[in-house]
């Protein structure tokens, strides 16, 4: 192909070490670590928050913070873990894992990757500047219209959080394109979608999930803005508007985003498991095919976030139903996931100890849910605290064990060094019932009247001692986090000889060294069953069991282009700069309006400039050879 | 309904729930006031009893599967270093049909109670007995209560009767609240721009704990109320005091604090309700004082006097708390109140809006005499009542006049004198206008509006006032 | 397959080297679109639920000029025939006839604008602005977007013509075209559920049924 020379605008980087090499890294691995680092501390940022709002809890009539900084408290404590931990987090997990599960040596747009993760990072910021700036948002961080408007949050911070969500909504919009065209087209030959790691089917479904329903938050928080910014009437009940219409957008947005949220969690105790139960997961196809019909119904259960709203009797009770019919395919996974490890040699490490305790929490979580399904009951436990027990035994006793059970399990793939297991192990056990201490309690809390989101209650309710009980737990959670940190530390500065395959593990990833090299497969593997490193490693096993061919064994197919010859995408800067365009022209819609001459038209002169270096970037990114050879 | 007959009554059974749910539970008093167990009407049974019903369905799956957690974790975990393989299993379609199954079953024993009481509860019954209605507006944050028909308005406390349907129909002026007591009935959003039914009942007699549910901005978590559920009788005892003038003052603090009110309150708390044209005119003074700014988006932005509203303070001394069900009512509390609202409720509109705060113009003298004036707003006993309390009988035209000037709002937005505030001053008016032109600018605002000013006053004074009154009122006007 | 893979995929997606024979770029254009789908969709929503519920005019019946609009359409369904063409001429190395119809379906779009500007321009003049009601909200915001989409797909097409202006229009960067025509045909027929729900369905919406009591909750009644 030619095309007209175009003059290099920035000279490609070169180095593979240095700052620079990491702002023009496009290589998945070193990218997926910048997502987990950022995730992790994050983690952190949010769970001082929420120490502050367990704090603030721990008493009646406590003063230890304004209610005013305690409702941007909590809107900032949804909106972090969501959006700025658990979303992230999974991506550095997709990140690093799927290229490698599926055998290939990147992902499919590498500098698009990088874009995903610039622009979250810068997103994330921008955000967090609000702290800083007049105040953080304070609405919440389901934001419902119309307190959301100008004349109920005249100050900033509204606006940093719709637009920093928007900017959150790009990023991860490229990063679910980036991974559905990943998974679909760029698995090694041979492995078919039945062949494909639990963990890449939870990737893909949550890939499309985010690439369809992004684009409906965006659409709620562009009309969120355009009403703060030029007054518009979406949500302005003065002019007819329906503050019910965000509801219905941002959780057909929401409930998809649960999804979002769980399902790499689930992706990740479906390949620890096995493992460490030394067995096949049991029933692949039905966890499979429960996972996708998950991510299918939960585009239709929405409402029952808005059971209380009087939506009518009939929507009522046709969402009850396709609620509770979603925890059929729930409840199989669970099923399946027992029988996994019944039968098995179970190795209770802390990466099979978070697995185990995902499904322990998951199982209350689950059955809490059910109780609000029906909408008699919901009608009590809604904005409850029974509705915070619930879905923290979703989402920490779920995503944040899963995430931590990925975490310890693929350590040793991704630096090479094992973390500690005493520490791991301490750190579970003081997670799991410094967890139980926080977030049992709150059960009855919701059944005994306590509204969610109060910055403070009064004496007398009989809410005092389990508000207590729960601020102690809250501190425990925060010790197991610190020995997280501490065996982080510890692990980091220790010396191990690194192993390509610790666990004795089941998929391509562990076929390769720990850590792996830049290019990941030095030849790219011939796949002929699911699990095929395991059979590669137990050819007698796959011939016994199934009654094939032994034909995993056969060695993958050589290379035939000769050695040396591995061309890896070369860095860019562009992904880099695109995204500096990307944030500095959705901030322009920040209080820096400008007058056009001769309209009355507010003009966001900030993304004016954001667009110019935007399509500088583009420009350049467009023209950019892939790797240094150019062109081919 | 049929689950009922399957279960013990509710109370008999939460007490199952200690042995299960260890100290947490055991700490507890079922009679916490705002507990959903314990209730005492009709629609909180249920759905207590349905919640119970799905609670014990939830601890047997919880047991069963939890159950096969644990066992499978203590008897196949692996023991020394035993290496080996297990059997390799990869699944057995019989048993995902059979775990597939069985959830479906019990999803259906779940659903069918639940879809019936969805519908059961979907307004009061029609077969028992009259419903009365109450009309609640929310604010943040604070209710308005009206009662429709009995020309009487009152704020963050609920009068209902014992064993009488209520309907309640909310609006809200502001944002999206959420009414809550949870011992009588779970909760209904209220959404501005549109309308919300929830009907309970109260089967026994009581003070019910209520709390707004939904998120409403800085204090969400002080916009709480009360429902007061009394004797039939009782009840009828309340709502005719609510119609009586008010008892004489007593103490010179009393009588001075009045002018005090007068002079600073006034203009947007009501205290003369108990006539019957103040009442229902107090949607019209209200939506006069909070609609003067909505349209008005350019002022919104500096300034956010559109969102003023005050609750009704008339026979305020008879009330049990205030800030909105926050504190008892005491003079100690009320001093304090007055002094700094904000120090009781932090982000309230008063201290934020009202000009005595704005201005600091409240001495501690001013203070303590307004305290002493609200505690002595009562009604005068039953027996010393002579006269009609319809507001409207009695004394020249003029007088009458001058009274539904005060009592119909009018006196909210316009001064008798020439200075102007939401609306111009009425000073000379019958020099400048005749006589059709001001009924025509009562009945139809939007006829003349004096230029400088917002087209915001409603137009509901033609419905709301008789042609008597409004012929008495135009008679004041001339005066002034 | 293993090497040169990345690179190959990233630059002009071989059709060989991926699982689903599709190239990742066009697969990552139909990824989006799908997901573009949802962002028209929500604003389609959005204007179908406020149908009818403006408190004020004007109302779409007293300022939708269908005529006029049903030519602007017409001059985008011809865009759409001409982008066929131009990636036809392509895709048989004929690279001046392509270039001609890549500007001529660049230059339909910008007409398409022109109208929209002029609409926007008078209706703004009878009093149909962004805040004036629902109906000026809605309207003005989904076709602003649409009308961006179109912006953003000329300049593509302009941008493409001038590039390969050096005679490389040819089969082999036929994809290229290709990708550029997926995208303009998407936002041609999102135009035309646009046309149908703003100008056919709603050409007679007026004062809604509802906005009488709507006002009376309003205020309060």
């Amino acid at each position: 192909m030619t095309t007209i020379a175009f003059p290099t605008l920035i000279s490609r980087p070169t180095s593979y070490t240095g700052l620079w090499s990491w702002i023009g890294t496009v290589d998945h691995k070193r990218i997926g670590t910048l997502y987990g680092v950022t995730a992790f501390l994050y983690f952190l940022v949010g769970g001082i928050e929420a120490l502050i709002i367990r704090g603030q809890l721990a008493q009646a009539e406590s003063d230890l913070v304004s209610p005013e900084i305690f409702n941007q408290l909590f809107t900032m404590h949804g909106t972090t873990m969501v959006f700025l931990v658990v979303m992230p987090m999974s991506a550095a997990f997709f990140n690093w894992m799927v290229p490698l599960m599926i055998g290939a040596r990147d992902v499919a747009f590498p500098r698009l990757n990088a874009f995903s993760y610039w622009t979250f990072l810068f997103g994330s910021i921008f955000l967090n500047l609000s702290f800083f700036l007049g105040g953080a948002p304070d609405a919440g961080w389901f934001g419902y219209a119309n307190l959301t408007g100008i004349t109920y949050s005249p100050g900033d911070g509204v606006t940093f959080w719709a637009l920093g969500l928007t900017i959150l909504g790009v990023a991860s919009l490229a990063a679910s394109f980036n991974f559905v065209v990943t998974i679909l087209n760029m698995r090694a030959p041979g492995m078919s979608l039945m062949k494909m790691p639990v963990f890449v089917w939870m990737a893909l479904v949550t890939s499309v999930l985010m690439a369809l329903a992004m684009p409906i938050i965006a659409v709620a928080l562009i009309q969120l803005t355009l009403d703060r910014v030029w007054d518009t009437n979406f949500f302005n009940p003065a002019a007819g508007g329906d503050p019910v219409l965000w509801q219905h957008l941002f959780w057909l947005f929401g409930h998809p985003e649960v999804y979002i949220l769980i399902l790499p969690a689930m992706g990740i105790i479906s390949e620890v498991l096995p493992v460490f139960s030394r067995k096949p997961l049991f029933g692949y196809p039905a966890v499979v095919f429960a996972g996708a019909v998950i991510g299918f119904m939960g585009w239709f259960v929405w409402s029952h976030h808005m059971f209380t709203v009087g939506l009518g009797p009939a929507a009522n009770s046709a969402f009850a139903i396709s609620t509770m019919l979603i925890a059929v395919p729930t409840g199989v996974k669970i099923f399946n996931w027992i029988a996994t490890t019944w039968g098995g040699r179970l190795q209770l490490n802390s990466a099979m100890l978070f697995s185990l305790g995902f499904i322990a929490m998951f199982i209350v979580g689950g059955l809490s849910g059910v109780s609000h399904a029906s909408p008699p009951t919901d009608a009590q436990q809604q904005d409850t605290y029974y509705i915070v027990a619930h879905f923290h035994y979703v989402l920490f006793g779920g995503a944040i064990l899963g995430l931590f059970a990925g975490g310890f399990y693929w350590w040793p793939k991704m630096t090479g060094k094992r973390l500690g297991e005493k520490l791991g192990k301490w750190q579970f056990w003081l997670m799991l019932v410094g967890f139980n201490l926080t977030f049992g309690p709150m059960h009855w809390l919701g059944m005994n009247g306590m509204p969610r989101r109060i910055a403070t209650y009064a004496d007398g309710l009989g809410w005092e001692m389990s508000n207590a009980i729960s601020s102690a737990g809250a501190l425990l959670l925060a010790l197991s986090v610190l020995l997280f940190i501490i065996n982080f530390i510890r692990t980091t500065s220790s010396r191990q000889e690194p192993e390509d395959d610790p666990w004795d593990a089941r998929t391509l990833e562990w076929s390769i060294p720990s850590p792996p090299p830049a290019y990941n497969f030095a030849r790219i593997p011939q796949v002929k069953s699911l699990d095929d490193f395991w059979y590669t490693k137990h050819p007698e096993l796959l011939h016994d069991e199934r009654g094939e061919e032994a034909a995993a064994s056969a060695p993958a197919e050589e290379d035939t282009h000769g050695g040396g010859s591995i061309h890896l995408p070369g860095m860019s800067y562009y992904p880099f700069i695109v995204s500096i365009g990307v944030v500095i022209g959705v901030a322009g819609f920040m209080d820096v309006l400008v007058e056009l001459p001769g309209t009355n038209i507010q003009f966001p002169w900030l993304s004016a400039v954001g667009i110019v270096i935007g399509m500088f970037g583009l420009i350049g990114w467009t023209f950019e050879p892939v790797s240094e050879e150019g062109g081919h | 309904m049929n689950l009922r007959r399957l279960l013990p009554p509710a109370r008999s059974r939460s007490l199952f729930l200690l042995p299960v749910v260890p100290a947490v539970l055991a700490a507890c008093n079922k009679g916490d006031a705002q507990s959903t167990f314990g209730t005492s009407g009709p629609v909180a049974d249920t759905q207590a009893n349905l919640f119970i019903f799905i609670f014990w369905i939830a601890v047997a799956v919880f047991v069963l599967v939890e159950g096969a957690l644990i066992y499978s974790i203590i008897r196949f975990r692996r023991r020394g270093s035993d290496d080996s393989l297990p059997d390799q299993t990869h699944g057995n379609n019989k048993l995902e049909v059979i775990w597939t199954a069985i959830p479906v079953l019990i999803l259906i024993a779940i659903a069918i109670p639940t879809v019936k009481i969805i519908y059961d509860q979907d307004g009061p019954p029609p077969d028992q007995g009259p419903v009365l209605d109450i009309k609640v507006r929310a604010h943040q944050w604070w209710w308005e209560v009206e009662y429709p028909g009995e020309d009487v308005v009152t704020a963050n406390e609920i009068h209902i009767p014992i064993g009488q349907w209520v309907n309640f129909t909310m609006h809200s002026d502001d944002v999206i609240h959420s009414f809550w007591v949870p011992k009588l009935a779970g909760k209904m959003d209220i959404v501005p721009g549109d309308v919300r039914q929830l009907a309970m009942k109260a089967d026994e007699g009581g003070m019910f704990f209520g709390q707004c549910a939904e998120f409403c901005g800085e204090a969400h978590a002080k916009m709480r109320f009360r429902v007061k559920a009394e004797e039939p009788e009782a009840f009828q005892d309340w709502l005719d005091s609510m119609r009586r003038p008010p008892a004489e003052l007593v103490s010179d603090d009393a009588i001075a604090g009045q002018k005090v009110f007068t002079d600073n309150c006034g203009s947007c708390h009501a205290t003369n309700t108990w006539q019957a044209p103040g009442a229902r005119n107090e949607r019209t003074r209200l939506a006069g004082l909070r609609s003067a700014y909505l349209d008005d988006r350019n002022k919104a932005d500096g300034d956010r006097t559109n969102l003023i509203a005050a609750p009704n303070l008339t026979h305020f001394g008879t009330r049990d708390t205030l800030g909105a069900g926050l504190i008892s009512l005491t003079r100690d509390n009320l001093v304090e109140w007055i002094a700094d609202p904000d120090d009781i409720k932090e982000g309230n509109r008063m201290k934020e809006l009202a000009r005595p705060y704005r201005e600091n113009t409240l001495t501690s003298e001013d203070v303590r005499q307004l305290a002493a004036y609200l505690m002595e707003l009562k009604p005068v006993a039953a027996d010393a009542v002579m006269e009609p309390d319809d507001g409207t009988a009695g004394g020249t035209a003029v007088e009458r006049g001058a009274s539904t000037f005060d009592s119909s709002g009018c006196s909210g937005c316009h001064s008798t004198g020439s200075d102007d505030r939401l609306g111009p001053g009425l000073a000379g008016i019958s020099a400048r206008q005749n006589d059709d032109y001001i009924r025509e600018s009562i009945i139809n605002p939007g006829a003349f509006v004096v230029e400088g000013f917002s087209p915001v006053m409603t137009e509901t004074f033609g419905d709301t006032l008789s042609s008597d009154e409004l012929n008495d009122l135009i008679a004041y006007l001339k005066t002034l | 397959m293993a090497q040169a893979t990345l690179q190959g995929q990233e630059q002009h997606g071989n059709v060989a080297d991926t699982n689903t024979g599709i190239s990742n770029r066009k697969m990552l254009m139909w990824v989006f679109l799908a997901s573009d789908c949802l962002f028209f969709g929500s604003f389609i929503a959005t204007y179908l639920v406020y149908r009818n519920e403006s408190l004020v005019g004007p109302y779409p019946n007293e300022i939708l000029d269908i005529p006029v609009t049903s030519i602007s359409t017409f001059v985008l369904l011809m865009s759409s025939l001409a982008m066929v063409l131009a990636l036809n001429y392509a895709q048989k190395d004929r690279a001046g006839l392509a270039r001609f119809w890549i500007l001529a379906v660049a230059a339909l779009g910008l007409v398409f604008l022109g109208f929209q500007v002029v609409e926007f321009t008078t209706f703004v003049d009878e009093g149909l602005t962004i805040h004036q009601n629902l109906f000026g909200t809605t309207f003005f915001i989904l076709t602003g977007f649409h009308g961006l989409h179109v912006f953003v797909g000329v300049l593509w097409l302009l941008g493409m013509a001038f590039a390969h202006f050096k005679g490389a229009l040819t089969s082999r960067s036929a994809e290229d075209l290709e990708m550029a025509g997926l995208y303009w045909h998407f936002v041609d027929i999102v135009w035309i559920v646009i046309f149908t729900v703003i100008y056919l369905i709603g050409f007679s919406d007026g004062e809604g049924i509802e906005t009488i009591e709507h006002a009376a909750t309003i205020i309060g009644g």
